[in-house]
């Protein structure tokens, strides 16, 4: 298993979240999440990068526990796509460029052309790069995160609703971007039957007893 | 050019203006005239006590005596930061705070004082202590301003923060562009006040000698040399204020201890 959680059980003070919750993903899978609203699913991909920490049970990944340099080392391997993405003021250009600026990542700077290329297979004209992050609508942020996503170009991806803003053909272009590769790992939520057709398995949280995996 | 000594009387006779403010306030129904007698009060005797200790402090001169007021100083200055920041009196923020505020002083004490200078005394009161009190003054308003938006800011756009951490970004990394907007947002006030000097403000210190009889030259020359320890000293406790916070703020896995913000 590439990714796996262990017997977790999470609670949001008096609320429980996942009581007793394991499951899996093999390299290269390319997994949905389904499930209600506030059922879970953002919150396993926080608990996975290391923004929650689960009240007891394990996450692993590559074998290896996600604490301490093995959690470093998974934000290194992977990009998150989160559902409501804020960057708060800047330029888009900056936004995007700034991740390949990271010493330990292993990001390659990419060229101006292949940024605005992938823009535009997104529905985004290459003047959007001289805007204020701030300026752009929801749809054209989730946008940037996916061309992010993309340009990051790493093994894993952990995406929250990644076609909610887009429209049909831009959705067939980021699904041909995202999930082309099958070396690549990727674990996402959605309501989007598109976007779950694409996937290799679906683990239905509503249908999990305690939420307790597949 | 002998400065006129003021007696007490005439200090008292000063007073009498104060009516006109308590009429504007009193006709607009404002109800600031309790906090401008208290305000008064508190101005007045706060000044005179540092003005008896000072007085204690000239005649004694003597290093470590000097040394444990710039500590009282910094430690004062210290929770007033906290107070007037929208932060909560952790020990988190009081002992880093302190310590880079403690640095930021000694470190540009050594250098005007020491290296400029040249006092014939190590840390002569005479000098050590207003021009420790000017740069102090103006970091504690720095430092508010700084922490305040680094902070907050970083609340405000956590996901921007995690999505950096997600990408591979070390947690310094990650905390660039907050770190660099805090340090924007606390120059910006004295880089604007250095840019209008002189035009559209003759500064405090500069008057003050030349009321007590300086060549104007010699007090500019001062001003000038203040405005630099000022200007540097700020930007100085800003940047290690943040920096010395964030090693005791964070979590392991580089999420921000949010009890620090105050409900």
């Amino acid at each position: 298993m590439l990714l796996q959680a262990k017997h977790i059980n999470f609670s949001y003070g008096e609320e429980t979240i996942f009581h007793d919750f394991s499951f899996g993903v093999e390299r290269g899978e390319r997994v949905v999440l389904k499930g209600e609203s506030g059922g879970g699913k953002s919150t396993l991909m926080r608990l996975l990068l290391g923004f929650e920490i689960p009240d007891t049970g394990e996450l692993m990944y590559n074998g290896s526990p996600l604490e301490g340099k093995h959690l470093r080392h998974f934000r290194r391997e992977c990009a998150w796509l989160p559902q409501d993405l804020n960057f708060g003021t800047g330029r888009v250009d900056e936004v995007i460029k700034y991740p390949f600026h990271f010493k330990q990542s292993g990001n390659q700077m990419p060229e101006n052309n292949q940024i605005i290329d992938i823009l535009s297979d997104l529905g985004l004209d290459a003047e959007v790069l001289d805007k204020e992050f701030t300026d752009l609508s929801t749809g054209q942020r989730q946008r940037v995160g996916i061309a992010l996503c993309i340009l990051l170009d790493k093994p894993v991806l952990l995406l929250d609703e990644p076609t909610s803003a887009l429209d049909e053909a831009s959705k067939e272009k980021a699904a041909h971007h995202l999930l082309s590769d099958p070396a690549r790992t990727v674990l996402s939520t959605s309501h989007d039957p598109f976007w779950i057709e694409k996937c290799s398995r679906i683990i239905d949280l509503n249908s999990v007893p305690d939420k307790t995996g597949s | 050019m002998e400065i006129i000594q003021l007696s007490w009387l005439q200090l008292a006779f000063g007073f009498i203006i104060l009516i006109i403010p308590a009429a504007i306030f009193w006709w607009y129904n404002t109800g600031l005239n309790r906090k401008m007698v208290i305000a008064t009060i508190r101005m007045t005797l706060q000044l005179l006590f540092v003005g008896y200790y000072l007085e204690y402090l000239f005649e004694y001169d003597n290093t470590w005596l000097n040394l444990a007021w710039i500590m009282v100083m910094v430690v004062v200055a210290d929770f007033a930061t906290i107070d007037r920041s929208d932060l909560k009196t952790t020990r988190s923020l009081v002992i880093p705070i302190f310590w880079a505020t403690f640095l930021g002083i000694v470190l540009i004490n050594l250098f005007f004082l020491e290296l400029v200078i040249q006092l014939p005394n190590f840390l002569e009161a005479q000098y050590a202590i207003p021009i420790t009190g000017m740069v102090l003054g103006n970091c504690l308003r720095s430092n508010v301003i700084g922490i305040n938006e680094f902070y907050y800011n970083l609340k405000e756009n956590n996901e921007r923060y995690l999505f950096y951490l997600a990408s591979g970004a070390t947690r310094s990394e990650a905390l660039y562009p907050f770190f660099q907007r805090a340090l924007q947002k606390s120059a910006n006030p004295t880089l604007a006040g250095m840019a209008t000097i002189g035009l559209v403000s003759l500064p405090g210190m500069m008057t003050g000698q030349i009321l007590s009889g300086s060549s104007p030259m010699t007090a500019i020359q001062y001003q000038i040399m203040i405005m630099l320890a000022i200007f540097s000293g700020t930007i100085l406790s800003v940047f290690l204020a943040i920096l010395f916070c964030n090693r005791a703020v964070f979590f392991d896995n580089d999420m921000l201890d949010e009890s620090i913000f105050k409900e």
